[in-house]
């Protein structure tokens, strides 16, 4: 029976109408003895390749592989609307039909698997061009002829393939079959629809069910009358990744609401970048006209984020780096007066004197979330020189501090990585443990990687302790929500314990936004015991972009401040951090600097205009690892200038001055600290090999409960100092709680 | 004064055709029911099946296997169509919470088949078949009478709809799960005003047909011999 | 003015600059003007009134002394033209600031002029 089953999901896995049965019907084989079956197939013998002939070119593929995928290998390409290589096949474009000999109809290539030796394909045949020519012609007599003012007008899957596969003319006859007309629909601040231009290539549907796990959209209606919608009017997307789904249109009828009518493709210049809103490290290309940030898109990177990008990551830098911004040096000229608009000459003189005139142990440095470690590096240097070792990563003060690594595991790279790697979680996975995070917020890109394995049946087992409740997109048994959970599975006596032990790969996840409680507890060093005992893989979720840069390079997170209330004067520089219980000592000169003025700017007697990610080069590293780097899209505006070039101005004055002036010299002097940090690269990731010594006993304490800070969509939108400044993200927030309300959700 | 008038009429009438611009309108082709639920469309309140549905909805999810348990979308809806005598929104949403499926897959079903009523009906739903055959026996006299007659909108929902599989007992239309069929315009007068009354008429054929069922109006034209025995045409040697 | 003229002074406007006319010159160099010493280097054309330049660029044989202009109250002092100094005048944009500045919370407005 079991088999049974198996083996029909597999067989329907192609069939676009099963998808809701086949995803029960995994389910349903997940829950008893998948494992069993895995293994017998891995056992199999691997099947025979068949030749195939693509336009007789001779391919050798796997049984199963379907034409469309053949024609790839052969570097021929078939036009296609509705096939795309993430989503379930559906099949119902028709414009992939090909010829293939001794058929007598067309087939539709994206569907048709190759399963007999020697099948001979023809795509440039006059029974291809001519099914090609059919296709385009009944899609076009639907679709209306407003491309000039068509937000997709330049990128636009349907005007490219009618230019290179249509046919010249149309038998339409407007005057006794009018084109269709349906109504728009509104579902979010993020999509804007104008579905009189949708094709029904049910892209977004496939998106927003397989991978968003937002199964709000879907088709009504039949024939010519159907529609994709939502079915309920103004139903808002829950999702924190529809933004994809203007991205997969391949025509105009889903764009972006906040780009509409602002830029053409072809005036945009694109400059590949790195995402830093969190620590996936999502690969994206920022487009810009004329010195304008204009939006974001995701670039493709299998091993990150495939090719999706979350809605903040997409949403958020575009219209929160235009407001709030920096960009004049600031200084106050004594305590009790305002802040006044200064030359950076000023500025830098008052920084300088502040440097040479406070004692060095009275000296701190925090950086923020969205720094880059060349930056870090010239301010560790300048404050080593001084005689300072107070350089601190700043952690929130509302969180709870004993999740994340101290000051003495940070000597192991293994000790505050994602080991596994995102794209790890798809290899054999056993068992996944989620420990105090809310990942579908905190890394949005991974849980839809994990999503994504758990419906390929490549990880069956998920379990959580935190929360209780959260809407993760996939199945998952939850545990608890104390520290004592901890200690009972480390102490063995907890059920999971068996799974543990039985699992060849068990990978235990524990984020880092964890609230704050009375009492600190100490997970980290709990589950990095858990690990340890157990042979798991342990894995820390970031939340911020600049973190494992800050630990490579030895900064203490800000948990290790020690601060006393003498009144003797001090220093504080911030570096983009924003906190409003940041503790700032008495009668302490505060630099600020950053690109966003935010939270604690306002206390600052310096301020210092920096530069954004978008608007420097800089090195940034991923939560598992990855040295990436941002590239300089557009200038800084007005007087910000690139924040490692504002802090070695500073040395200068404060009669310290930094051994470097170019960004390669700082980047050597990166390399003497840090080797790895220098060898950037989107593809390849270096997975440290120094094991640290295992944790074997952990002291117990009273137990403290593990809930992240982000609970639902509504806390995702604005977390940090730029997506607070957005109005997009604002939007996002009203509309997600509008719709709880309407749903009856509490949030 | 008057010609005057008239001549301006006539002025502004040439200068009309003139400038008007040629353009045909084409009749606008509409869904005869809308795919988007509007925020006050009718709805009720809240809708459960009661004791008796919920053990027959036990019972058909039971039929499915383990895991496909979504496949009973269709015989729930109707279900509930039948206890509600219409599908309203929380019908929808309460099929999708019982079967544990993501609403917009009931409403993507239940958008699909035109025999859910997404719009509140009358007692009676009349579908009156318009189809060829149909058509050839008068059933477009049978659907205006139908219509002169139903004017109450609780009591009657009249509908033209494609051939009902009754052909040879034409012109026929269905009052909700019935057949009425071989109609003249006095059977459906005298059908209508049972329904009004609140007698329930004899489905099937009318009796001015005198026919009982699909039999041939004359007598039968084949299979008038009585049927051969075993052996026939099979060889003697056998 | 940087050369040696010699001429019947006409008349002195309140800028202290000095007219002068001397017909034995060529007609287009028999009327000058001697800037006021304040002004040192710094001299420009444009220091010059408008009722004067009249009389200065032949528009009129009658200067200002004998045939003064018609006082409104509508009409204002003349300056000159300040181009290339911090006192200039810039049109103010109409269009929207693509990126506006930081402004703190707590109440205070920092003036940014940025050019």
């Amino acid at each position: 029976m079991l088999r049974f089953v198996a083996a029909s999901c597999k067989r329907t896995a192609n069939n676009p109408s099963c998808v809701v049965w086949l995803k029960e019907c995994r389910r349903h084989a997940r829950t008893s003895g998948s494992k069993q079956q895995q293994t017998s197939a891995a056992q199999e013998t691997k099947p025979k390749l068949l030749e195939v002939f693509i336009d007789e070119k001779k391919v050798l593929v796997e049984p199963g592989t379907t034409i469309l995928e053949a024609a790839a290998m052969a570097g021929v390409e078939i036009p296609r609307f509705c096939y795309h290589e993430r989503l379930s096949v559906a099949g119902n474009c028709r414009m992939c039909l090909v010829e293939v000999e001794k058929s007598i109809k067309p087939v539709a290539s994206c569907a048709m698997p190759i399963m007999m030796n020697g099948m001979k394909v023809k795509t440039n045949s006059p029974m291809t061009k001519q099914a090609r020519e059919g296709v385009m012609e009944f899609l076009l007599m639907n679709h209306p002829l407003d491309c000039p003012i068509c937000d997709q007008g330049g990128e636009c899957d349907l005007q490219d393939q009618s230019m290179a596969f249509g046919s010249d003319r149309s038998r339409l006859q407007v005057e006794l079959d009018p084109k269709r007309a349906v109504e728009d629909k509104n579902i979010g601040p993020l999509v804007k629809t104008i579905m009189t231009r949708c094709i029904h290539c049910t892209r977004c549907v496939r998106f927003m069910n397989e991978i968003a796990g937002c199964e709000d959209l879907g088709t009504t209606g039949r024939g010519s009358d159907m529609q994709i919608g939502t079915y309920l009017e103004n139903t808002a997307l829950l999702s924190e990744l529809s933004g994809n789904i203007v991205d997969l249109c391949p025509v105009g009828a889903l764009t972006s609401k906040p780009y509409a009518f602002t830029a053409r493709p072809w005036e945009l210049r694109r400059v590949d970048s790195v995402d830093v809103l969190d620590a996936v490290g999502s690969n994206i290309s920022v487009c810009t006209r004329s010195g304008d940030l204009m939006r974001i898109l995701p670039r493709e990177n299998d091993a990150v984020n495939e090719e999706w990008l979350a809605d903040k990551s997409r949403h958020a830098p575009v219209d929160g780096l235009k407001a709030q911004r920096l960009t004049v040096p600031l200084l106050r000229p004594s305590k009790s007066s305002q802040l006044q608009m200064c030359d950076w000459e000023d500025a830098l003189l008052a920084v300088g004197r502040a440097l040479n005139g406070i004692q060095p142990s009275r000296m701190e440095a925090i950086v923020g979330p969205f720094v880059d470690a060349e930056t870090m590096v010239v301010l560790k240097d300048l404050f080593n020189t001084i005689g300072s070792e107070n350089v601190y990563l700043h952690v929130d003060s509302d969180l709870d501090k004993s999740c994340f690594p101290s000051s003495k595991d940070l000597d192991f790279q293994k000790n505050y990585l994602f080991n596994t790697s995102i794209a790890g979680l798809e290899d054999g996975v056993d068992l996944l443990l989620l420990i105090g995070t809310n990942i579908r917020f905190e890394a949005p890109l991974v849980n839809a990687r994990i999503r994504k394995a758990w419906r390929n049946n490549l990880i069956n087992d998920i379990a959580v302790i935190g929360e209780n409740g959260l809407d993760l997109l996939y199945d998952y048994e939850y545990l608890g929500d104390s520290t004592k959970v901890l200690a009972d599975i480390v102490a063995g006596k907890h059920k999971i314990v068996d799974r543990l032990k039985k699992a060849q790969k068990a990978v235990v996840i524990l984020g880092q936004q964890i609230l704050k409680k009375d009492s600190d507890s100490n997970a980290y060093e709990m589950v990095r015991a858990l690990c340890d005992k157990y042979g798991a893989e342990f894995n820390l979720l970031h939340a911020n972009a600049s973190t494992v840069a800050a630990f490579d390079l030895g900064l203490k997170p800000s948990s290790e401040r020690k601060t006393d209330n003498s009144d003797e004067q001090s220093l504080l520089w911030l570096i983009g951090v924003d906190d409003e219980n940041l503790t700032i000592p008495n009668n302490s000169f505060v630099i600020y600097q950053g690109h966003t003025g935010d939270i604690c700017a306002n206390t600052a007697d310096v301020i210092l205009p920096g530069s954004a990610f978008t608007e420097k080069q800089g090195t940034m590293i991923s939560m598992e690892g990855r040295v990436q780097q941002t590239l300089a899209a557009i200038t800084p505006p007005n007087m910000a200038r690139e924040d490692w070039k504002i802090v070695r101005a500073c040395s200068e004055l404060a009669n310290y001055p930094l051994p470097y002036d170019t960004l390669l010299e700082v980047r050597e002097r990166m390399q003497q600290l840090a080797p790895h940090l220098t060898r950037h690269s989107n593809r390849k990731l270096e997975k440290p090999s120094l094991r640290p010594p295992p944790i074997s006993s952990v002291s117990a304490q009273s137990p403290v409960s593990l809930l992240p800070r982000m609970k639902s969509l509504v806390d995702y939108w604005q977390t940090d100092a730029i997506s607070r400044c957005s109005p997009t993200m604002s939007k996002c927030v009203l509309s997600t709680k509008k719709e709880f309300d309407k749903r009856g959700i509490k949030y | 004064m008057r010609i005057l008038l008239k001549l301006i009429q006539t002025k502004d009438a040439f200068i009309c055709s003139l400038t008007k611009r040629m353009f045909t309108r084409s009749t606008v082709r509409c869904s005869d029911q809308l795919f988007v639920h509007r925020e006050n469309d009718p709805d009720t309140k809240t809708f459960e099946f009661t004791i008796e549905n919920i053990k027959r909805a036990e019972s058909i999810v039971s039929i499915y296997p383990e895991g496909f348990q979504a496949a009973a979308i269709i015989p729930l809806l109707d279900l509930a169509q039948r206890q509600q005598g219409w599908l309203p929104i929380s019908a929808m949403n309460y099929v999708a919470d019982y079967l544990k499926v993501p609403r917009m897959r009931v409403y993507e079903v239940a958008t699909f088949y035109t025999m859910f009523n997404r719009q509140p009906m009358g007692k009676y739903h009349i579908q009156v078949c318009t189809t060829t055959p149909c058509m050839l026996r008068g059933a477009e006299e049978v659907y205006e009478t139908v219509k002169k007659l139903c004017t109450d909108p609780k009591l009657f929902t009249v509908s033209s709809v494609e051939c009902l599989g009754a052909c040879v007992n034409a012109p026929m239309f269905a009052v909700n799960d019935d057949y009425y069929e071989d109609l003249t315009l006095d059977d459906v007068k005298e059908i209508i005003n049972d329904l009004k009354a609140g007698r329930k008429p004899k489905p099937g054929p009318s009796k001015r047909s005198g026919r009982l069922c699909c039999e041939p109006k004359n007598g039968l034209t084949s299979l008038t011999t009585p049927p051969p025995g075993p052996g026939f045409k099979v060889r003697s040697d056998l | 003015m940087d050369t040696l003229k010699f001429g019947d002074l006409v008349g002195v406007d309140k800028y202290g600059n000095k007219y002068y006319q001397n017909n034995y010159y060529f007609y287009g160099k028999n009327r000058w003007v001697e800037y006021n010493d304040k002004v040192f280097f710094d001299y420009d054309a444009s220091q010059v009134p408008a009722e004067w330049h009249n009389w200065l660029h032949y528009m009129t044989d009658d200067p200002p002394t004998t045939n003064p202009r018609v006082q409104y109250k509508w009409m204002i002092d003349h300056t000159e033209n300040f181009s290339g100094t911090n006192r200039q005048y810039v049109p103010y944009s109409t269009v929207k600031q693509k990126i506006t500045q930081w402004q703190p919370k707590d109440g205070q407005k920092i003036k940014y002029n940025v050019k």
